[in-house]
């Protein structure tokens, strides 16, 4: 969604002061200089030592200076394009906020059967389907894990469930720097070669460091792999509130951030300018039953907060929001979903990932994601806030209708009525008898019809033969490597 | 002497370590039954917590803090017993399952375990069946629990079975799995003793297969 048109009709907000921010950067910068983090990578190791940081085995202490010129260095926007069309889809930058699904779960709500079964093929390439469809989801992550294809070469398997079923951007997860090796060559294909991809990305690659303060060895070498072929990063840190994280939120943010920027000055090093995006999911452990929650009050506050972070540091931001920790769809979940896709929108977060997650990120499900279609196109209409001129003031049509008329017949509402109500799909605002002789249908129970409609009446555009055979070529020999068949 | 006990069992509850030992001293000191002060005082103190956890009326950092305090004072008493009256619910050997880097789930599982009077041996993450194997041997644990959250890395479950039934040892320890992607459904699958969903519950696994 866009930002507003101008500052002042703006309903953002920002939770963190600017002095606030400049704390906790600053003690981001400092943990990343006195406690450091460690790296499993010789050769990032290596060039941090090039660049002036003082390594004792795998731990490195990273001058602030450095890190400083890393955030010079690190560009400020992501333009993203649709794979499709070429035309450009997103701009990762300011305010932009874009909403997409998340990746990996390994259940999945089966649309048929509506019951909760391990992630497939054809729940991948649905949730791809379903996303090319909808208004307000932007980008594609896999939503479900799919499972019913040989394991250590599932991810690439998992790319052609999506990119032949949309042409939105996608974010990309592997298994390890083979997969996404393979995963960059089926894309090339798809863009029509190596500059073209460069030109015109349709795809982020997805890191994660371990908190806290750990950079294992695959997350570096997808990153310096992203740096190395110019294609867009992000490098996301998971940490828990009272885990793996202080238990203060402004602690987690510091610890978290420092996880961020510790990726961020490795990449540069290994390329400066190459495209990064910063942010993850930082949330609490809930103490009583110990799930990592994907919907907390304070979940909220810290993407609040990380966003206003980046904004501060320029870099674009992946933050988390459509999701829940109810196991169904149910009034939890639509609140749950609700309140962290506005957060999101009012802070201006740029790719924001997890729409359509169930159980904690678990489950994967289509309702939950065509539910927070409609969620996503209510915060936009909230975000675009009040456009207050002499126009929108409409004191000429009062004027003209006066005391006792009425609006309906008016140019004016004509002119107005479409970009300034927001027209739901699936939301009920039919009266009560009417509703009833429709079936008295739940919001979950239209969710569901609408999922089926899309499945059984969107068709993407489709690859070529040539790139589909390219993409079995590709995946049969990445089977070969690993022994299958 | 019976309220020092109460006194004891009341400072595990509130996690006050120090105050624990102090007691635990002072019961040693005036000549209390070694095995009075464990059974009557520690571990009644730390039943409660584990019940009030259960209800959700603790957090786990205190229960933590608990078992902190708990152990402070058995520290103290152990010395004076003999072999056969050391309370121990069993050994468990915890790892997470090579590939996967996941880790603080099982450590949350071997810190509730230490909590309820196990030994828990910690191999780390990125543990394969034959770190496993070498800690059977070594450690002589009635329960291995291995822990995977990844898919790709569940196989890894699997093959450690396998490594155990060629060697003869797969009937000498229970083995049990957990993690986001595991189930029971997946237990029966591979032939482990048994699932659970949460570190509480992998306690009360661990209980029901050593009793
Ligand atoms: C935090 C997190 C991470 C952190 C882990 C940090 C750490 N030190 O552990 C980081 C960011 C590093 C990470 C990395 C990855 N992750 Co991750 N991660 C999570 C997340 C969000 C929470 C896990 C967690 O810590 N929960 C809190 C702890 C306390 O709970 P727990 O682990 O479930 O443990 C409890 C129980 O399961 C049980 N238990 C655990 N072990 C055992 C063992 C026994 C014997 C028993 C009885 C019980 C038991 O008791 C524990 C305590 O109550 C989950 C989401 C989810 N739904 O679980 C994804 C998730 C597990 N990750 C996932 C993925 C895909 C990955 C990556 C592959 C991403 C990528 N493509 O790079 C990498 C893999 C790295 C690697 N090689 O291991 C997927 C898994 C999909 C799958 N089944 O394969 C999940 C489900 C998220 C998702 N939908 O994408 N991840």
């Amino acid at each position: 969604m866009r930002a507003n048109y101008t500052v002042n009709e703006s309903v953002q907000f920002r939770i963190l002061s600017e002095g606030q921010i400049s704390e906790i950067v600053g003690a981001a910068i400092e943990i990343l200089e006195t406690t450091g983090a460690v790296f499993y990578s010789t050769e990032a190791l290596e060039m941090l030592k090039q660049a002036g940081a003082h390594i004792n085995g795998n731990r490195a202490r990273i001058p602030s200076a450095l890190t400083k010129q890393a955030l010079q260095s690190a560009p400020n926007s992501v333009g993203l394009y649709n794979s499709r069309t070429g035309k450009k889809a997103m701009a990762l930058a300011g305010y932009n906020s874009y909403y997409g699904t998340g990746s990996d779960t390994p259940y999945f709500v089966d649309p048929l059967r509506g019951e909760r079964l391990r992630a497939r093929y054809q729940d991948v390439a649905n949730a791809a389907k379903v996303i090319d469809a909808l208004p307000h989801v932007d980008f594609c992550m896999s939503l479900g894990l799919v499972q019913d294809v040989p394991r250590l070469t599932s991810d690439r398997y998992q790319f052609k469930a999506m990119v032949t079923n949309t042409g939105k951007p996608m974010v990309i997860t592997a298994h390890d720097i083979q997969g996404f090796a393979d995963i960059v060559a089926m894309s090339e294909e798809v863009a029509g070669g190596t500059t073209e991809l460069r030109a015109r990305p349709f795809l982020v690659l997805y890191a994660e460091p371990i908190s806290p303060l750990q950079h294992p060895k695959d997350s570096v070498d997808k990153l310096l792999f992203a740096a190395e072929h110019g294609i867009p990063v992000v490098y996301t840190p998971a940490p828990m509130a009272g885990a793996t994280a202080p238990c203060t939120l402004a602690g987690t943010l510091a610890s978290g951030i420092s996880e961020s920027l510790g990726g961020l000055v490795i990449h540069q090093l290994k390329q400066a300018g190459a495209p990064f995006i910063m942010g993850g999911v930082f949330t609490i452990m809930d103490m009583r039953t110990t799930i990592f929650s994907y919907a907390a009050p304070e979940f909220n506050l810290l993407q609040a907060a990380q966003t206003d972070v980046a904004h501060y540091l320029g870099l674009p931001i992946f933050c988390t929001a459509g999701c829940s920790d109810s196991n169904v769809l149910d009034q939890q979940a639509a609140a749950e979903a609700m309140f962290s896709i506005l957060v999101t929108g009012q802070s201006g977060a740029n790719l924001i990932h997890d729409v359509g997650y169930l159980e904690y990120g678990s489950t994967g499900s289509l309702e939950m994601l065509v539910m927070s279609n409609e969620l996503i196109g209510m915060a936009k209409r909230f975000v675009r806030g009040i456009r207050v001129n002499k126009e929108t003031l409409a004191t000429e049509v009062v004027d003209q209708v006066g005391p006792g008329g009425h609006f309906l017949g008016e140019q004016h509402t004509l002119d107005y009525m479409r970009s300034e109500f927001w027209t739901p799909s699936l939301m009920n605002r039919k009266r009560y008898d009417e509703w009833k002789d429709a079936g008295a249908k739940t919001l979950g129970d239209r969710a569901h019809e609408q999922v089926l409609n899309i499945l059984a009446e969107h068709t993407p555009v489709p690859l070529t033969k040539q790139q589909l055979d390219r993409f079995d070529e590709i995946i049969r020999n990445a089977d070969q490597r690993h022994g299958y068949q | 002497m019976s309220n020092y006990l109460e006194d004891l069992a009341q400072s595990v509850i509130v996690g006050q370590e120090d105050r624990v030992k102090q007691l635990t001293q002072q019961a040693i000191d005036s000549g209390a039954d070694p095995v009075e002060i464990i059974n009557q005082g520690l571990i009644p103190g730390m039943n409660v917590v584990g019940a009030r956890f259960k209800v959700g009326q603790m957090f786990v950092p205190e229960v933590l803090m608990s078992a902190r305090a708990m152990n402070g004072g058995m520290e103290l008493v152990k010395p004076l017993l003999l072999d056969e009256e050391l309370p121990t619910a069993g050994k468990v050997v915890l790892g997470t399952v090579k590939g996967d880097l996941h880790d603080i789930g099982k450590n949350l599982v071997g810190m509730m375990l230490e909590s309820a009077g196990f030994t828990v041996v910690n191999l780390g993450v990125d543990a394969g069946p034959d770190k496993f194997l070498q800690a059977i041997k070594e450690h002589k644990p009635g329960i291995i629990g291995l822990s995977a959250l990844l898919t790709t890395t569940m196989l890894s479950m699997k093959d450690t079975i396998e490594v155990l039934k060629e060697e003869g040892l797969r009937d000498k320890v229970k083995v049990i799995i957990g993690g986001a992607p595991i189930s029971q459904d997946f237990a029966d699958e591979i032939g482990a003793d048994g699932f659970a969903p949460d570190a509480a519950s992998a306690t009360d696994l661990c209980k029901k297969l050593l009793a």
